[in-house]
């Protein structure tokens, strides 16, 4: 019994660490919003790190799922503000973030899961532009025009809900995504989708041979990716900022941002993603404070640096110094 | 006296190198463009607002609030144009730094990416660079627009139009497929009707298109006589230049964001001549204080001259304003006069002067409607005549007459 509660001590360090996080925001409601900010690139990390860490696997178009959570949510509250449903637009587009999201994963995934490292990258490359252009062109959700929908959430829940909703709530519920996404990966760590993908990783034909259908466990993994970054999209980007262009949302640099903050904090790490989260965001912002417009001078070497000093991450280092102490079964 | 030591303490505590101004009392905070994908735009702005600070504070002598002089303080960051950096330095300006008003960064979805963080906090959000005049319809409280709305770009165009050539009726509107473009032309086509023009073509392209002759085969044989159209640099050139490929010839050819530069010039020679193309504001307009007299407007500010020696000042580098600066400039006129207007630092009644304003600068007019939109601005058109780009409305600001109809290719 004893054994089985062992394999999830490791959350223990993530919900300590979101708790902290959480709590100084709480404390310094005027760093709220940089909270916020350190929140998303930390949950950005965790639902990129589910499919990457697992797989090695690097999906570029990876953003296109949170463009498509943006618009599950900008659907909801922008078609169905005035049908007197209250906060209920807010779970069905919760609920529209994450399969928009799983469906376009699975489109993806049906082409390009067959497809090994690098040619996986590269068909993934064009998803991404594909999908804006296909917004766009064919003026689905409004096309180019996007969404903008402040005005539809004050009508449907009252200026005061609205504003709450999106300076504090929508945080919040980002939190929450971050967490599911930290326990589904420890979860299939734990479990035969994590020793499958483990083999797969270390050496797909070997796994193949041994009986393991690895497109089968790489298909979970991208899927419940895509789902957390779907939410994220819904949560962080359409609930918060209350609007959507297509040319702001498939925006690769997030997902350049993403394998970033994955390699600073250790691909396939529990606590990776939110370690390099923090380096990534805090550093980011402070730079931007003491040297406007230059920061990304001095902020690229720093990143290049860490990453060629601990080509684990810095808590895959963690993970090798930890090896034998007690605290071994905290951190993985 | 409390709150101006606070404010005076938070300005003297800043991080970083920047040595605060001997005795600032307003202290504007801006989560600039500085880098990223609007970078360009960004640095003018910013070259902008410190123009116009410098203007007040050393030749106006400040701002005078309840019967003392006070000085403005201008706290930068750079949000990189990334909509989760907007929210947070926002708020560091706002609860941190302690700044009294608040200027967004550049573009309309950054401009409404924190947007809910200034209403939050009930501080006026001065809009320079979001055009969009949606970001006007979602009931915010606070925003303030000194840009153009994008559906008034072509009033002038097609009242000019109207005034010189009765006869003119075909309109072509052809453009690319983009937000900003998109409201452009909505209003164009709004604004087209109500004088009483046809539009007989009305068809958008991607973006980053290669080859216009499909689209541009149908617009000749709609007959256009006023061809309206563009969206960036790269596919305005195109169209140009295809358009003189086909032989197509209308009356005048106004094309948005490409025609106005300089480097639109250089790249087509000879086949620029008699492109127009709207603008917020170019060097060379004519307003003056003595046209503001005659109009029976209050004057503020520097006049085109003495501001580009400022704007060079403030950018260190032989550079000219462009429309982005001038409109960030006006943006702090418009926020001098306003607490004069009201006499007091106290956010809702800066707001309230703000909707009661109108008055005129080296950018032209100024005015907002109820919702913050600005309604006071008209646009120039600008034409390349000679190898040249001149002012050719409205004739308040002309620096040279229309060359209309425009030469064949």
């Amino acid at each position: 019994m004893m054994k089985k509660i062992d394999k999830y001590y490791p959350i223990i360090p993530v919900l300590v660490a979101y708790a902290v996080l959480l709590g100084y925001g709480l404390v310094n409601p005027g760093k709220w919003q940089l909270v916020s900010q350190l929140a998303f690139y930390c949950t950005l990390g965790q639902a990129f790190n589910l499919f990457m860490g697992m797989t090695g696997y690097v999906d570029f178009g990876y953003v296109a799922f949170m463009g498509v959570g943006t618009y599950g949510m900008a659907v909801s509250i922008y078609h169905l503000y005035d049908k007197g449903l209250g906060l209920w637009i807010v779970v069905i587009g919760l609920v529209l973030g994450a399969l928009f999201a799983t469906l376009l994963s699975l489109a993806v995934g049906a082409v390009a899961l067959r497809l090994r490292g690098a040619y996986f990258a590269i068909a993934t490359i064009g998803v991404n532009e594909g999908f804006r252009y296909l917004v766009e062109g064919a003026r689905i959700w409004n096309g180019s025009e996007g969404m903008i929908f402040t005005r539809h959430m004050k009508k449907a829940m009252g200026r005061e809900t609205a504003m709450a909703l999106s300076t504090f709530w929508a945080d919040i519920l980002m939190f929450g995504v971050a967490i599911l996404a930290a326990a589904l990966t420890l979860v299939y760590m734990r479990n035969k989708v994590g020793y499958a993908l483990t083999a797969l990783r270390e050496d797909e034909d070997a796994a193949k041979v041994m009986g393991i259908n690895v497109t089968k466990y790489k298909i979970i993994a991208f899927i419940t990716s895509a789902a957390m970054a779907g939410l994220l999209g819904a949560t962080a980007w359409a609930l918060k900022l209350n609007y959507v262009y297509p040319a702001d949302v498939f925006e690769i640099h997030y997902t350049v941002e993403a394998i970033i903050i994955v390699l600073l904090g250790g691909a396939g790490t529990l606590l990776g993603p939110i370690v390099g989260g923090l380096i990534y965001g805090i550093s980011k912002y402070y730079l931007s404070i003491v040297l406007p417009g230059f920061q990304l001078l001095i902020f690229a070497p720093i990143i290049i640096g860490i990453i060629v000093l601990f080509p684990e991450g810095t808590v895959g280092v963690l993970k090798k110094r930890l090896m034998g102490t007690p605290l071994q079964k905290y951190v993985i | 006296m409390r709150r101006r030591f606070t404010v005076l303490m938070s300005v003297l505590m800043v991080v970083g190198l920047a040595v605060p101004s001997a005795f600032a009392d307003i202290v504007i905070g801006h989560p600039a463009t500085l880098s990223g994908s609007q970078a360009k735009a960004g640095e003018q702005a910013v070259g902008g607002v410190k123009a116009a600070i410098d203007w007040v504070n050393n030749t106006r002598g400040g701002v005078m609030v309840g019967g003392k002089k006070m000085m403005l303080d201008y706290k930068v960051y750079d949000c990189e144009s990334k909509k989760e950096s907007v929210t947070s330095l926002l708020e560091r300006l706002v609860t941190t730094d302690k700044v009294n008003f608040l200027f967004a960064p550049y573009s309309s979805g950054l401009t409404l990416a924190g947007a809910t963080v200034a209403e939050k906090y009930g501080v006026v959000y001065m809009d320079h660079g979001g055009a969009s005049d949606n970001i006007f319809k979602q009931g915010f409280e606070y925003a303030v627009q000194t840009i153009g709305p994008g559906s008034k770009y072509h009033a002038g165009t097609l009242e000019m139009v109207k005034k010189i050539d009765p006869s003119a009726k075909k309109v072509a509107l052809a453009y690319e497929d983009s937000e900003f473009a998109r409201s452009v032309m909505d209003g164009a086509e709004i604004r087209a009707k109500e004088l009483g023009f046809d539009v007989v073509f009305k068809r958008t392209y991607p973006a980053k298109v290669t080859d216009l002759t499909p689209l541009l085969s149908d617009l000749k044989a709609s007959g256009a006589e006023i061809v309206i159209g563009g969206g960036h640099f790269q596919d305005g050139q195109l169209m140009n230049k295809q358009m003189a490929d086909l032989d197509i010839n209308p009356k005048l050819l106004s094309l948005i964001a490409a025609a106005t530069l300089p480097a639109f010039g250089e790249a087509l020679g000879e086949l620029a001549e008699g492109v127009m193309g709207p603008s917020h504001w170019e060097y060379g307009v004519t307003f003056s204080a003595e046209g503001a007299k005659k109009l029976g407007k209050t004057w503020i500010g520097p006049s085109q001259d003495e501001y580009v020696a400022l704007f060079k000042k403030a950018v260190e580098k032989d550079m000219l304003p462009d429309y982005h600066a001038a409109e960030a400039s006006a943006a702090v006129l418009a926020l001098v006069l306003a607490v004069e207007k009201a006499d007091s630092l106290d956010n809702d009644a800066v707001r309230k002067a703000l909707g009661d304003l109108t008055f005129m600068s080296f950018y032209g007019g100024w005015d907002v409607d109820d919702t913050g939109l600005q309604v006071g601005h008209s646009m120039v058109d600008v034409q390349w005549q000679g190898g040249k780009r001149m002012i050719i409305w409205p004739e308040a600001a002309q620096t040279g007459a229309p060359a209309y109809p425009k030469r064949k290719f």
